[in-house]
């Protein structure tokens, strides 16, 4: 077992059915279950993975959380602390946009240090398709902009621009000077075993 | 255990009982409430239950009571008239439509008999029950025509709705399309309140309609089952707390008095799949009937190593540390002061079993366990081990525990990888439990044993020709049959020997054990006798295997 901790906190927050445990499992496991039905994540689930960035490695904690009302009033929970939110909407749901903005208010208001990225996800039903896209990629380019939030339009089911997604919040994470010079606190061990999602942070 | 536990023909003393403390699987160190639910409902059937006292009864750790007000069994004649007579009012009224797919009528509308008079077998309506298993495993009964007669004809039906009639879930169909149908058994409902009685069943058109009236919640069971009220209540019951481990009561009641129209499918979303399986579970799960819990057999050492390794990594507010493979408990760890009841762990292997996602990542969730308290949440640490079949739940108060419990788990799978407790358990769960034929009772086919102190129960695996759906399914009416018999509040028997077309069946209550055994159909009344008394030697014998009597504590 190698010892080593989490530096990064990242966390998913999105309408349900939006596609954030199918974005995670794509990242983490690398596999997209397209035939088996949809099931919704309760509560949240936890994974982490090492990445490498400008030779660095930096252990990520991924919380995917669950997109229903249900679970609203306890979301801070997850995302207390987190230095990075993927903000999913569906490019198929116009609906799931609303509730992305939403989730960036929340975010703006509650965690200033964490950084936006929002994620326009099933990429690959639009891509041949256009009639049935329901968010227009330049309305949220303006939306993002006032932000300063990053933009990314994935698939799971392709993996497209997925990698790019996560390499990015890496990226910026490891560039912000806030996060490097801080005195490394008490090193807390994190035990990566065989599958990288047991972990261990400080948050 | 007493060397001739005397003959249970109902004729002896009551002395000659097992002794108590002394019958298989008992233990002085219970890990679970012990109170029945079964007989508990039973008693508050019989006694004034203001509905002010129903959040007490549900955090304070006894089963919520029925809510209605007493209704003795001269009333509940009462009952049957008015509902009648409101049933001629809705006749008249344009909501016959919807009544009719019900198939209530004038005529036909009596209260039910307490038991059914001289049945000889249990009916088989089997392949109804084939459908609803492949049906419950996606939602599709959605979108179910609930004109049809398919939808009629399915044996249970299960609603819940609001106070103010708002539909909120249907077992089958669309509850959308019900709402009429909702709104005629909430004026049913409040018509009866009105008239200070409480509306509890009616049987009407060959079904069983059985009412639980939990503020804000109501909840209706349309049956073509003989299931008895008690039972039909119970399982309401069940329904019921599966809503507030999602809610709590007090989110539920909040939401529901501030807006008494809201629609709490926008809270319940995505948990309409734990209803459903919830309610299959209960059709074929003996657990339900007897409210209590099936422990995985396994040898007692590998369990204290298991039990030492959760005890070992305990942490502060950790309540209890639940151990679960294949619908089955291995072990259960749990703070001193707190005891878990057998209704709270039936829904955290509801929740096991209706969930794949869980076997994806180590999840942390909020879960309320209404006997434990209902008021609030308790947070899990669910995490299968090292891709195993075992299932770890770590629950805890505090909800910013998470590493600390992940932590906390490593720790845990690391000493039980260490005594190869894993294996074991893996092993375990493939040997598919034991064999009826251990027991060494040629005639014998399948038993179901409950240890009350310990709210406990086991059983043999089924065998041919109980592994087919349909045989397995018969063989279950006929547990409930005898379990009802046995436990009529009117005239509750200790022993009873039922004999059908195909086996007969033993039902023996004590006040330490409940047993049930299925032989062939020729047995008779003094061979079942003899054979159940070296059934329980047996049992005594295994106890150690097949119960958890030495539970571990933090
Ligand atoms: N075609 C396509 N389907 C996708 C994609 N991502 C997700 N889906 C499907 O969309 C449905 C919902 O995906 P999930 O990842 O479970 O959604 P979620 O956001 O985690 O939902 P909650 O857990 O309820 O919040 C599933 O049926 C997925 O198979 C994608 O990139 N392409
Ligand atoms: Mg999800």
């Amino acid at each position: 077992m190698s010892g080593s901790r989490v530096d990064l906190k990242v966390v998913l927050l999105g309408k349900e059915y939006g596609g954030k445990t199918s974005l995670v499992e794509r990242y983490l496991h690398d596999r997209f279950h397209g035939d088996v039905p949809y099931q919704n994540t309760i509560g949240a689930a936890f994974g982490a993975k090492k990445i490498e960035v400008d030779s660095r490695t930096v252990t990520m904690g991924i919380w995917d959380t669950a997109g229903s009302e249900r679970y609203e009033a306890m979301s801070r929970i997850y995302y207390r602390g987190a230095k990075a939110a993927i903000v999913c909407y569906d490019l198929t749901d116009g609906t799931s946009f609303d509730r992305a903005k939403f989730w960036v208010e929340e975010l703006k208001r509650n965690e200033e240090f964490c950084k936006i990225y929002l994620s326009g996800n099933k990429f690959d039903l639009v891509e041949n398709d256009k009639s049935r896209r329901q968010v227009d990629y330049h309305s949220v380019t303006d939306y993002a902009e006032e932000l300063k939030a990053e933009v990314f339009e994935t698939s799971s089911k392709t993996g497209h621009q997925i990698k790019e997604l996560f390499f990015k919040i890496a990226q910026d994470y490891v560039k912000e000077p806030r996060n490097n010079d801080a005195a490394p606190e008490v090193p807390k061990t994190l035990n990566l075993t065989d599958k990288p999602k047991k972990a261990d942070c400080a948050c | 255990m007493a060397d001739s536990p005397g003959r249970p023909d109902g004729t002896d003393d009551e002395d000659q009982d097992v002794l108590i403390g002394e019958e298989p699987g008992a233990s002085v160190h219970p890990m679970l409430a012990t109170e029945d639910s079964y007989e508990e409902l039973d008693y508050d059937l019989n006694i004034e239950a203001p509905i002010t006292e129903q959040r007490e009864r549900l955090a304070s750790g006894t089963i919520a009571s029925i809510v209605e007000e007493h209704t003795g069994p001269a009333s509940a004649e009462e009952v049957g008239t008015e509902a009648t007579e409101l049933e001629n009012d809705v006749e008249r009224s344009s909501l016959e439509g919807d009544l009719s797919n019900l198939q209530i009528s004038e005529e036909v509308t009596q209260r039910r008999a307490d038991t059914v008079p001289d049945r000889q077998d249990v009916p088989n309506d089997t392949d109804e029950e084939v459908l609803q298993n492949r049906e419950a495993g996606q939602r599709e009964i959605k979108d179910e025509d609930i004109h049809s007669s398919v939808w009629r004809d399915h044996k249970k039906h299960v609603f819940i709705l609001s106070e103010a009639g708002k539909p909120i879930y249907s077992r089958y169909g669309n509850e959308d399309k019900l709402v009429s149908l909702m709104g005629v058994m909430q004026a049913l409902i409040s018509f009866v309140q009105d008239g200070k009685n409480n509306l509890r069943s009616i049987v009407a058109g060959g079904r069983t309609f059985v009412f639980l009236v939990r503020p804000p919640l109501i909840l209706v069971a349309v049956c073509r089952t003989h299931e008895s009220q008690q039972q039909l209540l119970l399982q309401l019951t069940y329904v019921y707390n599966q809503v507030l481990s999602v809610l709590t009561y007090s989110q539920l009641s909040r939401v529901l008095e501030t807006r008494k129209n809201y629609d709490l499918r926008r809270l319940l979303g995505g948990t309409e799949k734990f209803l459903d399986n919830l309610l299959n579970l209960i059709d074929q799960d003996p657990s339900f009937l007897l409210t209590a819990v099936r422990c995985l057999p396994l040898d007692s050492t590998v369990r204290d190593t298991i039990g030492h390794s959760i005890q070992s990594a305990k942490i502060k507010d950790l309540v209890f540390a639940i151990l679960i493979a294949d619908n089955q408990l291995v072990t259960l760890c749990r703070m001193k002061k707190y005891i878990l009841h057998p209704a709270d762990l039936h829904l955290v292997f509801n929740l096991l079993n209706a969930s794949t996602s869980f076997q994806a990542a180590d999840s942390w969730i909020p879960i309320c366990l209404p006997k434990f308290d209902s008021a609030g949440f308790l947070h899990a640490h669910i995490s299968y081990l090292d891709n195993s079949k075992a299932c770890l739940l770590l629950l805890t108060v505090d909800k910013m525990m998470f590493f600390e419990l992940a932590k906390c788990k490593e720790k845990i799978v690391e000493k039980l990888k260490k005594h190869h407790c894993i294996e074991a358990i893996n092993r375990a769960v493939a040997g598919g439990g034991y064999r009826c034929l251990e027991v060494g009772i040629s005639d014998l086919r399948h038993f179901i044993y409950k240890s009350k102190s310990t709210a406990q129960f086991t059983a043999p695996e089924l065998e041919a020709p109980y592994r087919e759906k349909e045989e397995r399914a018969r063989l279950f009416n006929m547990y409930q049959y005898v379990h009802q018999r046995v436990h009529n509040a009117a005239r509750p028997l200790k022993i009873m020997f039922h004999v059908g077309s195909r086996e007969a069946m033993l039902g023996w209550v004590t006040t330490g054990f409940e047993l049930y055994a299925v032989f062939g159909p020729l047995a008779t009344k003094q061979v079942a006798i003899l054979a159940v008394n070296k059934l329980l030697k047996w049992i005594k014998k295994e106890e150690y295997r097949l119960f958890i009597l030495d539970p571990p504590e933090f």
